[in-house]
């Protein structure tokens, strides 16, 4: 059974994309080069080992953080194997075996075993423990990854868990923009790492607590003659290992509770239906109201949007934490909420994509303002559901580290970069459509499609159509009139807003059975549909269809 | 416009996916107020030639018009007219019925009252009332209430042509009863249906006019009692015409054992 699905998963590999699975060999290629790297050069055996304990705490971070920030689904779906007569767990067991037999897997068990070269250097005896250790280690890691993968996606049945996914995601986005200046004073400090490793600090104290530190610890000890200790650390970890992969087993066997959300009670904003209706009804009678009002519910009600709308505020709010207790870069907390209008950018830069084949419905309903109301509305939508809790983040910021200075530019910067950002996202969305696992079948927390293209382009497209109201807050601030630059950004914002709606709307209106065939059909059929040398948006379209990892696995 | 304008008309539709030809010429005409059965085995073609017809999927060659209005040259016009269920798509999942009714029909511009009153009859029919009292997102419905949903955004507008893929999939006889009568009524006003099956029996019991399609080509196109010719029952005339593959005796056997 084991043996059939793995070769069912090379199978399934050999039909699917490679840019970024090659991406990821290239990563652990590089990460196995560094490890071994330490090794070797260490200068002395207790370097080699605080070194080697870095390296592995790495090794677990990036196989933890890899598979669910890469946007990949994963191969072998349990739900593909719900009706076969086999008990869940066992097959929960099988597939996480086959998750060993992989380029990525293999790379690490070569890099974890530079602790068999540390045990050589330090005392050949002490391979009895490395050995057993290594091994231990490249299960623990592994599986590590898989629980974590498979418990974000748990996690979106219900509204507690969407929540923690958020803090979690927050958390990560608000590591990768501004992690570096929390390790950066550790590693000026450690410059000379190969030389003299971590030292005795706080940082080497809390890296020999963790489970991946273990193993060097054994071969530490087992070197120094305790092979009491050795013992001891190898069976902790065979422990922790053994309990590892039974709940992730667990977590792998098929789900076969109902799909979506579990509630109780009615869904946010829903009335239950009455004759009249609403007396005041808060949105205008047209099509704009009527897209308006529908986005703003799926985006309450939908976990997996849900996700993007909290994660980008809670990064937000981790964001001015962390340059707030920096002291340092603490002048940077007021502008959370343009950090917000930032990530809400990156994270809706692919609404169509997220909405699956439901955009039938655009199509088939096509008047003559409907593609408009619909670009438009969702424009509104985004801006009413970030603005006033971005605004908040900024405002309590300003108010708790006593920087009033900040005012105007804060508001220059929201103005701009929710004007520039709602544009954007709507031009990329309608552009770099990225279709994921179709709504009514999701069940992974990354399985709305992929939007690396887009976050790329924004990454670079957002400052660049901000640049004018951010000069202008720069110049005018060091004239002295800040305040000067506030109609500058709220003009650059909504002219951005318009024209880039604008772009997006024709276009759409233009290609809108192309769209859906994109989403329908998938990447041969929609490439054939853009020109190879065509307008600027042809090519970023091609890009994105080549670029972005095709996600379309069936069954429910 | 006069009334020899067909309700729809599909002239030369022709669509390539990856080199394997799934629509080859196929041209249809269906009359006002008639139903048409489109029947064909797995992979057919149905699908893909009902996508072209409505808008959903831009032919290599060849086009549809709908009482005249051409699908790809004005289609806003044919838009209007036409009322689709495509099968097996997502919905805006995280909406009630009613909502979706309510965004659909203010979508398409119909008056708020209106809507209001269209979408309560429609759901109270498909009785998917009681679901809406327990504000049930579309994301919880069955199968069968996908489709029946499906078939209130289709109708909500009043349109002029009904093109339906599977309607009768995965809903129960019960429901199945209430669909037909819609759709009777439908014609019956003047209306026209097209509705793609794999069921014989149910395309022979329900249309008028059936239309066989293989392989993407029309094979037959006409009355019931013209296409079925000498044949007792449909079915019949479309294993004569997309050929069957008999099981033998000797296959299969440990089925049996």
């Amino acid at each position: 059974m084991a043996v059939l699905l793995i070769r069912l998963k090379f199978t399934l590999l050999g039909h699917s994309p490679t840019g970024m699975r090659l991406f990821g060999t290239a990563l652990a290629v590089l990460g196995l080069g560094i490890t071994w790297y330490f090794a070797l050069a260490a200068g002395s055996d207790a370097v080699r080992a605080d070194l080697l304990s870095l390296a592995f705490a790495v090794w677990a971070a990036t196989w933890m953080l890899g598979p669910t920030v890469a946007n990949g689904t994963g191969v072998l779906r349990s739900q593909y194997f719900a009706l076969l007569p086999l008990d869940r767990r066992r097959l929960g067991a099988i597939l996480l075996l086959t998750m060993f037999f992989d380029i990525g897997p293999a790379l690490t068990l070569v890099a974890l075993a530079a602790l068999a070269w540390h045990a050589l250097a330090v005392d050949p005896a002490a391979l009895l423990v490395a050995v057993p250790g290594v091994l231990l280690l490249w299960v623990f890691v592994v599986s590590l990854s898989r629980l974590v993968f498979r418990a974000l996606g748990a996690a979106m049945h219900s509204r507690l868990g969407m929540e923690i996914a958020s803090v979690q995601w927050g958390l990560i986005l608000a590591g990768l923009f501004f992690g570096w200046m929390a390790v950066q004073p550790a590693f000026t400090a450690t410059l000379d790492l190969s030389e003299n490793g971590l030292g005795d600090g706080a940082v080497g104290a809390v890296l020999s607590a963790l489970p991946t530190s273990w193993p060097v610890l054994a071969v530490q000890a087992a070197a120094a003659g305790s092979w009491g200790a050795a013992s001891a650390w190898i069976g902790a970890l065979a422990l922790l290992t053994g309990a590892l992969v039974a709940v992730t087993a667990v977590l792998l066997a098929p789900r076969v509770g109902a799909r979506g959300v579990r509630r109780r009670g009615r869904p946010l904003g829903a009335h239950p239906p009455t004759a009249r209706g609403p007396r005041f009804p808060l949105l205008p009678d047209t099509p704009l109201g009527a897209v308006v009002g529908k986005e703003l519910r799926q985006w309450w009600r939908d976990p997996w949007r849900g996700l993007e709308l909290r994660a980008s505020l809670w990064a937000a709010l981790f964001i001015g934490l962390l340059t707030w207790s920096s002291g340092t870069f603490s002048f940077f907390a007021p502008f959370t909420g343009v950090i917000a209008a930032f990530i809400m950018a990156l994270s809706t830069s692919n609404m169509y994509g997220h909405d699956g084949t439901a955009l039938w419905l655009s199509v088939v309903g096509q008047g003559r303002d409907t593609v408009r109301a619909d670009v438009r509305g969702r424009q509104v939508a985004i801006l009413l559901l970030i603005v006033p809790g971005a605004a908040l983040l900024s405002a309590a910021f300003v108010v708790a580290t006593g920087s009033p200075w900040a005012w105007p530019y804060v508001v220059t910067g929201m103005a701009v970069f929710f004007g520039v950002g709602s544009g954007l996202a709507l031009l990329l969305s309608v552009v770099a459509l990225s279709p994921g696992v179709d709504p009514q079948l999701r069940v992974d927390a990354n399985d709305s499609g992929d939007n690396q293209v887009q976050v790329w382009i924004a990454l670079v497209a957002l400052p660049l159509l901000s640049a004018p109201a951010v000069l202008a807050a720069v110049f005018l601030g060091l004239a002295g009139l800040p305040w000067a630059a506030a109609p500058v950004g709220v003009l650059n914002g909504a002219l951005a807003a318009w024209w880039l709606g604008r772009v997006a709307y024709r276009r759409l209106e233009a290609r809108l059975p192309e769209a859906f065939a994109r989403i329908r059909y998938g990447k041969e059929v929609a490439l054939r549909t853009v020109p190879a040398n065509g307008s600027l948006l042809d090519r970023l379209e091609r890009t994105a269809i080549e670029g972005n990892a095709e996600t379309r696995p069936t069954g429910s | 416009m006069s009334d020899d304008v067909p309700a729809l008309e599909l002239d030369g539709l022709t669509k390539t996916f990856n080199e394997t030809r799934a629509a080859d010429g196929v041209s249809l005409s269906v009359p006002r107020g008639a139903m048409l059965g489109l029947v064909g085995p797995n992979g057919a073609g149905k699908t893909t030639s009902l996508s072209m017809a409505v808008g959903l999927l831009r032919p290599d060659s060849g086009t549809a018009r709908v009482l005249g209005a051409d699908v790809w040259a004005d289609p806003v016009s044919a838009k209007r007219l036409l009322g689709v269920l495509p099968d097996g798509l997502a919905l805006p999942e995280r909406l009630t019925g009613g909502e979706l009714l309510d965004y659909w029909g203010r979508l398409r511009g119909l008056e708020r009252g209106v809507v209001r009153a269209r979408a309560e009859e429609l759901l109270r029919v498909l009785e998917l009332d009681g679901a809406e009292a327990d504000s049930v997102l579309v994301a919880e419905y069955s199968t069968g209430m996908r489709k029946k949903i499906g078939l209130a955004t289709a109708l909500l507008h009043a349109p002029k042509v009904l093109v339906l893929d599977e309607p009768y999939e995965a809903v129960d006889p019960v429901s199945a009863r209430v669909l037909t009568a819609i759709l009777r009524r439908f014609t019956d006003g003047g209306g026209t249906v097209v509705v793609s099956s794999h069921v014989m029996a149910l395309v022979e019991q329900l249309t008028d006019r059936v239309a066989v399609i293989a392989r993407g080509r029309v094979l037959a196109d006409g009355s019931l009692a013209d296409v079925r010719g000498t044949d007792a029952t449909l079915e019949d005339t479309f294993v004569r015409l997309v050929g069957a593959r008999e099981v033998g005796k000797g296959e299969l056997a440990w089925l049996s054992s």
